[in-house]
């Protein structure tokens, strides 16, 4: 037991050697930036937030160990903007994050959000607060495109900058991959009714009606919802070749179970949001089998430079990484680079110099050099394409295994 | 696809979701009918259910979507997986009446029906925190069997839940129509006080009441697992909302009502996903319940609650 005499010698002591360490070392402890990190880590997309968090985390650790930034050590915080209520991201959650990491003085910038719906909700809070976010994932267009700088950047500056390109390549991309390669001559349209979703959905509806694809009908989908039976024999009367699907996990899984059972045949695709562990385990074989989903990056997790990366990760965390958890460890590369740059310079490490540096960075990384337009979008405009095929001797929720890498999407 | 074919397929689609409501419709009804409470923790006892059931196919073997069986194996795991989920749910109903919400009767006010949405967060956050945030894989043990019908397709998991639902509902109505405690039912239904002047138990006749429809509950989330082969610890708010609808549409407290209100509410889901939009169904289900409301106050068969006299 624990008397109090001995409490108080413990802490003496401990409060000596700690004394001491200081004097032998002779230097001031590193001072303590935090990077935030907001992703859905509860929800339908848990498990892709996780394997994303991963990669930043990786990034921070390794600059860590390195001392990369002299006088400076990195401090990853968590924020979770899912919600069990919205059983996804939360934009009411996201805004609150925001507002916790402008609140925090040590926090230089971020990394996230995964969901572009969470994603419009902390824009113009990070905005006022001048805090730099660097998304790994999150491909609405909107938050970045000037026509809503009003909305999304009220304060002026970019503040949130992306490691991964945008919806309006993505969905148009993909397209041209219906009409030139995979020849559809007819879709039907839907999305689950969130940000990223219906941005997807339209901007690929507008290629595809260019592209002369009959677009034969656009419905939404409740993500809360179980059944989507009604729509599915709706689309299945109208015997269209394709369907394309803009949206996530939640909305997603369901679909594409219930498609297997209706519309077996039908040529079925959706955007990053169908490219997840959770297409997987959560729908599984034979019903996901054939699903083309793309990515707004380059396909990275199979590339012979990165074999070491990947071993490491797999070792690190026990799970495979996926595309995004690699730029995701790009964009905390990024954030400590401007970090680096600033603090070699003399000058101190707070968030607005972090942001300047950030806006105006060429940084090696992963995916290659990465830089930003001004309004912070990714200069690089690569759309990967996969497909699901089942591959036994992979593990059947690894996404490097069964999402097959087929190309990239012809640019629009 | 002509377009008979199409209503045909919508119907069967309509007629399988109205089955779940319904049963799910009867517990709220149950327990109206006699203590006026509408029992929120009814939404997540039916979340419950269906991991109940997850958990028993899997114990016994049945995994993924793999495991196809038939005959008299499928029938026994189904049976041992329904027996499993039921009595663990009704126990669990009666549980939640017999230590949180007995201590309250006699207490006026919502405090009751506070507590049953309490009831119903706590079980959802304990599934949720406990088992985790991504949708589960439900076992589809069921052959790959379908009828075409001009058309339209009707699947062995439709025949499922209709003949489960059919057999539940026929069994729940003889009970309480002929049975010595279904009468006891109806009699503290009608009248508690006068009731319980004849010798009925009335705390006896209340658990009876939580244990069937949370049974109930339960056997509909383990026919929610079969019919969608997924669950996760989100599924009880739209599936709960949409029984409740259905129970009060058909009249609060009405056995037959709840059955019916089901059946209506499972229909429109489907129609209005053809005609109109998906988009659209939830505004539409609601604007049909806002109408009845209006014209018909105590739904389509009329309420059935306590007399207050």
């Amino acid at each position: 037991m624990l008397t109090r005499r001995y409490a108080i010698k413990t802490a003496a002591a401990v409060a000596a050697a700690s004394g001491l360490g200081g004097v032998a070392s002779a230097q001031v402890a590193d001072k303590v930036i935090k990077i935030g990190i907001n992703l859905s880590f509860t929800g339908a997309d848990a498990t892709s937030a996780t394997r994303i968090a991963n990669g930043a985390i990786m990034a921070i650790d390794e600059a860590n160990a390195k001392h990369e930034v002299k006088g400076y050590k990195f401090e990853a915080v968590k924020y979770d903007d899912g919600t069990a209520t919205a059983g996804q991201y939360d934009p009411a959650q996201a805004a609150t994050n925001a507002r916790k990491m402008v609140s925090d003085k040590d926090t230089i910038a971020a990394v996230g959000p995964q969901m572009s719906g969470a994603g419009k909700a902390m824009a113009p809070i990070l905005s006022a607060g001048n805090l730099a976010i660097i998304t790994p994932s999150s491909t609405n267009p909107d938050i970045t495109d000037p026509k809503f700088a009003q909305q999304y950047r009220p304060a002026g500056k970019a503040i949130y900058f992306r490691t991964v390109t945008t919806d309006a390549f993505q969905g148009p991309n993909m397209a041209n991959y219906f009409a030139e390669t995979l020849k559809v001559k007819s879709v039907y349209v839907l999305d689950d009714s969130g940000a990223y979703g219906v941005g997807l959905a339209d901007a690929f509806q507008g290629q595809a009606e260019k592209k002369g694809i009959k677009i034969l009908g656009r419905d939404r989908l409740d993500p809360k919802a179980a059944d989507y039976a009604a729509i599915l024999t709706k689309i299945k009367s109208l015997n269209p070749d394709s369907l394309f699907y803009g949206g996530v996990g939640q909305a997603g899984t369901k679909l594409a179970k219930q498609a297997y059972e209706i519309i077996p045949k039908v040529i079925k695709a959706g955007g990053d949001g169908v490219y997840s562990p959770e297409m997987l385990t959560a729908v599984g074989f034979p019903a996901v089998e054939g699903w083309y989903a793309t990515i707004a990056s380059p396909h990275l997790t199979e590339d012979d430079k990165l074999t070491k990366w990947v071993a490491d990760y797999k070792k690190k965390f026990g799970v495979p990484p996926e595309d995004y958890s690699i730029t995701s460890y790009d964009a905390a590369l990024v954030i400590i680079a401007a970090a680096k740059k600033i603090a070699a310079s003399g000058k101190p490490v707070n968030r607005d110099a972090v942001r300047d540096a950030i806006q105006s960075d060429k940084v090696s990384t992963l995916q290659g050099e990465v830089s930003f337009d001004a309004n912070g979008d990714l200069q690089s405009k690569v759309v990967s394409v996969f497909q699901i095929h089942k591959n036994d001797a992979k593990p059947l929720d690894d996404i490097d295994g069964q999402y097959k890498y087929v190309g990239v999407a012809p640019q629009a | 696809m002509t377009a008979t074919d199409l209503l045909v397929q919508q119907a069967i689609n309509g007629l399988s979701l109205g089955a779940m409501y319904a049963l799910l419709a009867l517990g709220f009804t149950l327990v109206y009918g006699i203590l006026e409470l509408i029992n929120f923790s009814h939404f997540n006892i039916f979340m419950v259910g269906s991991f109940v059931a997850l958990m028993a196919l899997e114990a016994m073997g049945v995994v993924g979507q793999q495991t196809v069986m038939s005959g008299f194996p499928l029938v026994g795991v189904l049976f041992v997986a329904f027996l499993a989920t039921t009595m663990f749910t009704g126990t669990l109903g009666v549980l939640i009446y017999r230590f949180l919400l007995r201590p309250l009767r006699g207490v006026k006010g919502p405090a009751a029906m506070i507590t049953t949405i309490g009831v119903s967060y706590i079980l959802f956050n304990i599934v949720l925190l406990t088992i985790g945030a991504d949708a589960k894989n439900f076992p589809n043990p069921l052959p790959p069997i379908q009828w075409a019908i001009g058309g339209a397709v009707l699947r062995l998991r439709e025949v499922l839940i209709w003949v489960i639902a059919l057999l539940l509902m026929g069994g729940l109505t003889y009970f309480v129509q002929y049975t010595r405690l279904g009468k006891a039912m109806r009699a503290t239904a009608q009248d508690p006080e006068a009731a319980r002047m004849m010798g009925v138990e009335v705390d006896r006749v209340i658990m009876t009441a939580f244990f069937l429809g949370s049974a109930l509950a339960g056997a509909g989330g383990m026919i929610f697992g079969l019919y969608y082969n997924f669950t996760s610890f989100i599924v009880g708010f739209n599936a709960g909302l949409r029984a409740f609808t259905a129970a009060v549409l058909g009249g609060i407290g009405n056995v037959p009502g709840a059955m019916l209100g089901g059946v209506i509410i499972g229909l429109i889901e489907a129609v209005s996903g053809q005609m109109i939009a998906t988009g659209w169904t939830d505004v539409i289900i609601f604007s049909i319940l806002v109408l009845v409301l209006v014209f018909r106050p105590s739904g389509l068969l009329g309420r059935v609650a306590p007399n207050k006299s």
